[in-house]
């Protein structure tokens, strides 16, 4: 079979499944009682960000088979074009949370805030990057990125039409437009991550992050073409995709998550030695309040895909490549998660609480008060730690967000997979538009003979 | 020079298809077939050849486990009991310090057990040479033997007449 439609019992689930995260989305909307919404908007970035992301790394990935002069993933490259093409949506999805930030419907970034960043020095000085301005900057990055996915997919559709062994030049003309696509995603997504969620812990910042993060979305986006090529495959299409290349994919599965541990850990262990106040209140928060995502996160995403996916033999069956898709997938699903949401929360009660407890801890402002607390537990010593307890607890006391907020919830859920089967919709239209192998790419015959 | 006491016939082929059909045609014959020499690793030879999956890797597994099992507690004995230190206010039993040594030492234990064990199970060493049936094996021809003992010489050369070997000899080593 050399083009596919979706049948129409797939195409009624997704449209199901898009319903089930509409509705969520409308019931995190309307039981906040804090009038900011934040449970909404923050699943809202949080599944924009994830999806949009895999859609990048998708392109992202291609552009470096094709650079590199690769041939093995020929076969199944319209796979990675149609994900891509996400981005699409991703722009779309954004432009929204930038409308959002523009107009004021929420109040996720705590530099956003005009009040806040009058009486904050720290804010003030990042003010030259974290403004609406390069908040704006970022959608017209998603632009550029679905510029390129836009145009790589049509070099790579009309070269079934014109192109051929004789004929290498729009193979050659891609190859340019790769090249040239790697740099510019290199660093616009560092700077997009930067806006999008860094910046949710607005004092907080990380080197480390842009490469943490993206190591993320890489291992989701390999995970997620596992999960697709199998599917496919069982209903009939791409039989030509062996053992050999699902062998290369579970090795990509293996070893990106072990890039990924490396990642959080450096981050981690840097920050965890340094001690210093203004970096260690991100792993304190995540780790005093979110225990469970702290560790959980570091079972799923590598204990998980390290020993099962070790041996030789577990990358070439269908069962165990599966499981550890479907869990890896989840687990960088709930990575996100606790980029966003404790911030995100943070942000909300102290904007909640602005007007009525302004000063509370005496002169210094909230924020202040809360990070010497953070210092004092890192500090260890004992008097310290509790004053700590407290100055959280003064913070969280009596909340409306625990919610969804400390724990996915069936709306995280409900919501994430809305936003799936929206991937997945936009994914299928496009892979219904063309061949499903490019027939005419000149690497074409390497990747049907690929060998392990 | 190690001696294995074979009295072997060989034939050389030009190509590694050449000796992937050979090969076959060997198994289909119910030819014996002693070894397969050839300049470079051929993709798909192990598994006409037969030949069962490494065991190497689990080796290594058990050599790594066994580097951070000693990083990790030498390490907790080292700083919480033999001679306990404080750095930087940090307690004394601190996993996030030890995380990179522990991963350094499964890194060399599993690397130096591996190479370790490889060289002993087929008897390499220093100063060991193995005899080579025909000097240009190590350069562009592809070799495939046959030990005497199990196969008639009769029979090995019209197999590689048969299979179109550009050159068939016999050695002892």
């Amino acid at each position: 079979m050399t083009t596919y439609t979706i049948p129409s019992r797939q195409r009624n689930l997704l449209v199901a499944g898009m319903i089930i995260g509409i509705l969520c989305l409308a019931l995190s909307w309307f039981s906040d009682t804090d009038g900011q919404h934040t449970r909404f908007w923050s699943n809202f970035l949080h599944n924009s960000v994830f999806f949009t992301g895999i859609a990048l790394m998708a392109l992202f990935f291609y552009s470096v088979c094709n650079t590199a002069w690769a041939g093995w993933h020929v076969q199944f490259k319209r796979v990675w074009e149609a994900m891509g093409l996400f981005l699409g949506a991703g722009l779309i999805l954004m432009a929204i949370m930038a409308l959002g930030l523009i107009f004021g419907w929420h109040h996720l970034y705590h530099w956003a805030d005009s009040a806040s960043v009058e009486s904050d020095s720290i804010l003030q000085h990042k003010s030259s990057f974290l403004n609406p301005t390069w908040y704006i900057i970022s959608i017209v990055i998603i632009g550029v990125w679905y510029f390129f996915a836009r145009k790589l997919r049509s070099f790579s559709v009309t070269e079934d039409e014109q192109g051929g062994l004789k004929d290498f030049k729009l193979h050659i003309k891609s190859r340019w437009w790769t090249a040239g696509f790697l740099p510019i995603a290199g660093f616009s997504s560092a700077l997009v991550i930067w806006q999008w969620v860094m910046s949710i812990d607005a004092h907080w910042y990380s080197t480390l992050f842009a490469w943490y993060s993206g190591a993320s979305l890489f291992v989701s986006m390999i995970a997620m073409t596992i999960l697709i090529l199998i599917y496919m495959k069982s209903n009939g299409y791409y039989q030509n995709v062996s053992m050999e290349h699902f062998h290369d994919l579970g090795k990509f599965l293996f070893a990106f998550s072990i890039f990924w541990t490396y990642l959080w850990f450096s981050q981690y262990m840097l920050i965890w030695y340094s001690n210093n106040g203004e970096e260690t209140v991100y792993f304190n928060t995540r780790h005093d309040q979110y225990p469970v995502l702290f560790y959980a996160n570091l079972a799923i995403n590598f204990l998980v895909p390290f020993f099962i996916l070790m041996r030789n033999d577990t990358k070439r069956k269908y069962g165990s490549l599966i499981i550890t898709s479907l869990l890896v997938i989840f687990g960088h699903w709930l990575d996100f998660f606790l980029m966003i949401k404790p911030g995100a929360a943070h942000t909300a009660h102290e904007l909640a609480g602005h007007g009525e407890h302004h000063g509370h801890g005496g002169a210094m402002p909230d924020e202040h008060a809360a990070e010497a607390g953070h210092h004092g537990v890192e500090a260890a010593g004992s008097h310290g730690a509790d004053a700590g307890h407290a100055a959280e607890a003064a913070l969280h006391g009596g909340s409306s967000f625990e919610a969804g907020f400390t724990i996915p919830g069936f709306i995280e859920l409900g919501t994430m997979i809305g936003f799936l089967c929206l991937f997945l919709y936009v994914f299928y239209t496009y892979m219904g538009r063309a061949n499903l192998v490019a027939k005419n790419d000149p690497y074409l015959s390497e990747s049907l003979h690929h060998h392990v | 020079m190690r001696k294995f006491n074979k009295d072997l016939i060989f034939g050389l082929y030009d190509d590694e298809t050449d000796l992937m059909a050979a090969v076959k045609s060997a198994k289909k014959d119910h030819l014996e077939i002693y070894d397969v020499y050839s300049p470079f690793p051929v993709h798909g030879l192990d598994p006409i050849l037969g030949l069962s999956e490494s065991r190497l890797h689990i080796a290594g597994f058990i050599y790594g486990a066994l580097g951070a099992l000693t990083a990790f507690l030498g390490m907790t004995w080292i700083f919480t009991m033999d001679w306990p230190i404080i750095f930087g206010g940090k307690p004394y039993w601190s996993v996030p310090a030890f995380i990179p040594i522990t991963f350094e030492l499964t890194v060399l234990f599993a690397a130096i057990g591996m190479t370790v064990t490889f060289y002993v199970i087929n008897g390499q060493g220093p100063g060991v040479t193995n005899p080579v049936l025909h000097d240009r094996i190590t350069d562009d021809k592809f070799c495939l033997a046959f030990d005497t003992h199990h196969v008639e010489v009769n029979d090995a050369e019209a197999f590689f007449e048969k299979t179109g070997a550009s050159l068939v000899d016999r050695k002892n080593i």
